[in-house]
């Protein structure tokens, strides 16, 4: 386009229509109407006619601008009261769930108490006590402490000349930790011999899953975060030796080097690994049906053990 | 006077009355209303130009809103609701400015 149009040479659509907008601000329709006034060719009309409608119009102007004002006022605040009523049945709720969580907790502390009272007085009782208590450890029902392995894992420092509001890790997904990497450190611990595996403080049960869920790596359906921190309870020498043996965590180290992960590992003389999450009551049977009944016949439809 | 006092008699009444909207007209308000002002600036600088005309400002006022709220409309049957609102209110705040600028040339002498 040029910069400067001579006189006299059509300019262009586009410049044409900026001038017709940045020139003519005034609507031409007044110049006209002036115009035809001072020929006298416009018919008399009484001039109360006239003010009227404008004071009408101007009324009309006023009436639209309060309306929109209210309106635009009406919703921010509807939002900020809606907002503030989802927060406040947030709280609400969470507290309940933790208040549950309490009461669960504390409920199943005194069904384990009494049980264990019972148990304790006869032969048979305490050699169930003592397959249930290496069924729990297997299950991990309950807390555990050890020496053992503490790995971890991280996602790839975000490089020294990102953007640091732009530019996140989240941005750079060939340096994050997957489930996938998770779940590889996890089983060659588990085939290392290990005895308890928890996840940043996530117990690993025999059910509980690794998963992946957008960008949040879940285990046992709970978020958490980088840096991993996985450990392991188990002898550390033998457990480190198997660990670093299996041909899975050689190519992980690999990948984890390539790709810039911290992929980080230290002996522990004491780790302490919470209980994972209470498991549901899958199989029972009334205390009175035990004793005509033989077991077999007792069980509940659903044939799969307790998790 | 009459046009000002009609316009804060305009405004109060919206704010006491509270009317109701349809909701199908909802979104065409506020582009509505940067149309009545461009009107309002329009009819105010005709007026202290000396050349101001009732039914001129009349039409205009009216042909503005409906046609403002007419494109948008469109634009958003079309899908392009939103890059036309914007068209509109750039053009129209341009009138503004411009109208606003005659205006303070015609008040300040400068």
């Amino acid at each position: 386009m040029t910069a400067t149009p001579r006189a006299g040479t059509p300019r262009s659509l586009g410049a044409s229509l900026l001038d017709a907008v940045l020139a003519e601000t005034l609507d031409p329709a007044y110049g006209q109407a002036a115009a035809a006034r001072a020929a006298g060719r416009s018919p008399d009309r009484p001039r109360w006619r006239g003010r009227a409608l404008v004071a009408l119009t101007m009324v009309i102007a006023g009436l639209l601008v309060s309306v929109t004002y209210d309106r635009a006022a009406a919703g921010a605040k509807g939002r900020e009261q809606v907002r503030d009523a989802l927060i406040s049945d947030i709280d609400k709720e969470s507290a309940v769930s933790d208040d549950l969580q309490n009461q669960l907790q504390s409920l199943s502390r005194q069904v384990t108490r009494t049980r264990d009272e019972l148990l304790a007085h006869s032969t048979v009782g305490k050699r169930a006590l003592d397959a249930l208590s290496s069924a729990e450890q297997a299950s991990a029902a309950v807390r555990v402490t050890g020496p053992g392995l503490l790995i971890t894992l991280a996602n790839a420092d975000p490089k020294a000349d990102a953007d640091p509001v732009g530019d996140t890790a989240e941005d750079n997904p060939q340096g994050q930790v997957r489930d996938g990497d998770l779940q590889v450190v996890v089983n060659a611990l588990w085939a290392a011999g290990a005895e308890a595996i928890s996840i940043n403080g996530q117990r690993l049960g025999p059910l509980t899953a690794i998963r992946f869920a957008g960008e949040a790596v879940l285990v046992d359906f709970r978020p958490v975060n980088n840096p991993y921190e996985i450990s392991a309870i188990g002898d550390p020498e033998t457990l480190g030796a198997k660990f670093f043996a299996s041909r899975d965590v050689v190519v992980l180290a690999g990948v984890s080097k390539a790709f810039g992960l911290r992929f980080d590992y230290a002996r522990k003389d004491r780790l302490t690994l919470p209980a994972a999450s209470i498991p549901e009551l899958r199989h029972a049977v009334p205390e009175t049906a035990v004793p005509e009944a033989p077991a077999g016949e007792t069980s509940s439809s659903d044939p799969t053990p307790g998790g | 006077m009459i046009p000002i006092l009609g316009l804060a008699a305009g405004v109060l009444l919206g704010l006491f009355l509270d009317p109701t909207v349809p909701l199908v007209l909802q979104p065409y308000l506020p582009i509505a209303v940067v149309a009545a002002l461009d009107a309002v600036f329009g009819g105010f600088r005709a007026r202290l130009d000396g050349i101001f005309d009732a039914k001129v400002f009349v039409i205009s006022f009216v042909s503005n809103v409906v046609v403002a709220a007419l494109i948008v409309f469109l634009g958003d049957q079309l899908g392009v609701g939103a890059q036309l609102s914007t068209a509109v209110v750039v053009v129209l705040g341009i009138r503004i400015f411009g109208n606003a600028a005659a205006i303070r040339r015609h008040v300040f002498r400068a």
